[in-house]
């Protein structure tokens, strides 16, 4: 008996961490779902954006689940929430949202989505000028 | 001068002429810094692969420096920790934005043009500010997207 319930306990856990995966937006889970639930604020997000685009982040906050690793090019374990931390610009002039995980801080790169909440968008990509290291001022100068 | 060439010129047309005359070695006065070992442990300097401009690997206002001052152009070496120089792919990495620490230093986000990986990086304190800047202000001057996002305001 006592060699069973920990046993028990295990695929228990076990079970709950799997639901929690799916409920967050695991891709191996997605496939059947329409919706899944932010981590951050809980939002119910489609699966597929405006524009049949399929979605990473919420919309809403912009967080993001790091389930896809880059380094190996494959599915991560992680789990972990990611914030967007920069907005870069490829060259063909669209916005792209890079992630980092807080974790275990690896980074990703999103397409961003019409809908997404664009006072986040703008506050990100801002903020770098908001906090320059050095006087913006003297730019005419250099 | 010309007409020292010429005579050489001369000269060779009587001997071998198709045969190049080989450089004699030349003595190279280098800064400390470049003293020719641009890779292992010892290295002072590296070559950056975009501006060829050869950085000296100690600088003000950072540690671990891994990106050219001048470009800001990176190298592709590193895999999930900075430093462990785990990465085969050695592609040319290129400053794709910049993001903010919550003490509000910025951080250079790279992105290698041949497998598309992304990292991050502090600025150092001889980093082009022009060139920073620019990157900066690229998220604003992309007119669709910014426009759209300040309509939508």
């Amino acid at each position: 008996m006592s060699t069973t319930d920990p046993t028990t306990a295990r695929t228990q856990q076990h079970s709950t961490r799997h639901r929690r995966t799916r409920n967050t937006g695991d891709p191996s889970g997605r496939a059947g779902r329409a919706t899944f639930g932010c981590v951050l604020c809980g939002l119910s997000v489609s699966v597929l954006g405006p524009d049949g685009e399929p979605r990473d982040h919420c919309p809403s906050c912009l967080s993001s689940l790091h389930v896809h690793d880059q380094v190996e090019d494959g599915v991560s374990d992680c789990d972990g929430r990611m914030t967007p931390i920069s907005v870069v610009v490829p060259r063909d002039g669209t916005w792209r949202l890079v992630h980092r995980c807080v974790r275990c801080d690896e980074l990703s790169e999103n397409s961003v989505a019409t809908d997404d909440n664009p006072l986040v968008l703008m506050r990100i990509a801002v903020r770098p000028l908001a906090e320059p290291p050095f006087p913006l001022e003297m730019l005419g100068e250099v | 001068m010309g007409r020292r060439n010429s005579d050489r010129r001369g000269s060779d047309r009587n001997g071998r002429r198709d045969r190049r005359r080989q450089q004699r070695p030349k003595t190279v006065l280098r800064a400390r810094g470049e003293q020719g070992r641009r890779s292992g442990p010892a290295a002072e300097s590296f070559r950056c692969a975009h501006c060829r401009l050869d950085v000296p690997l100690r600088a003000l206002g950072t540690a671990h420096r891994n990106h050219c001052p001048h470009c800001l152009t990176s190298l592709h070496v590193d895999g999930r920790v900075p430093g462990d120089r785990a990465a085969d792919c050695r592609g040319r990495m290129e400053a794709a934005g910049v993001s903010t620490r919550p003490d509000g230093e910025w951080l250079i986000v790279h992105r290698c043009l041949s497998c598309g990986e992304l990292s991050a990086n502090r600025v150092a304190g001889d980093d082009n500010a022009r060139a920073l800047v620019r990157i900066a202000v690229r998220p604003l001057s992309a007119a669709a997207t910014a426009r759209r996002a300040l309509m939508l305001l």
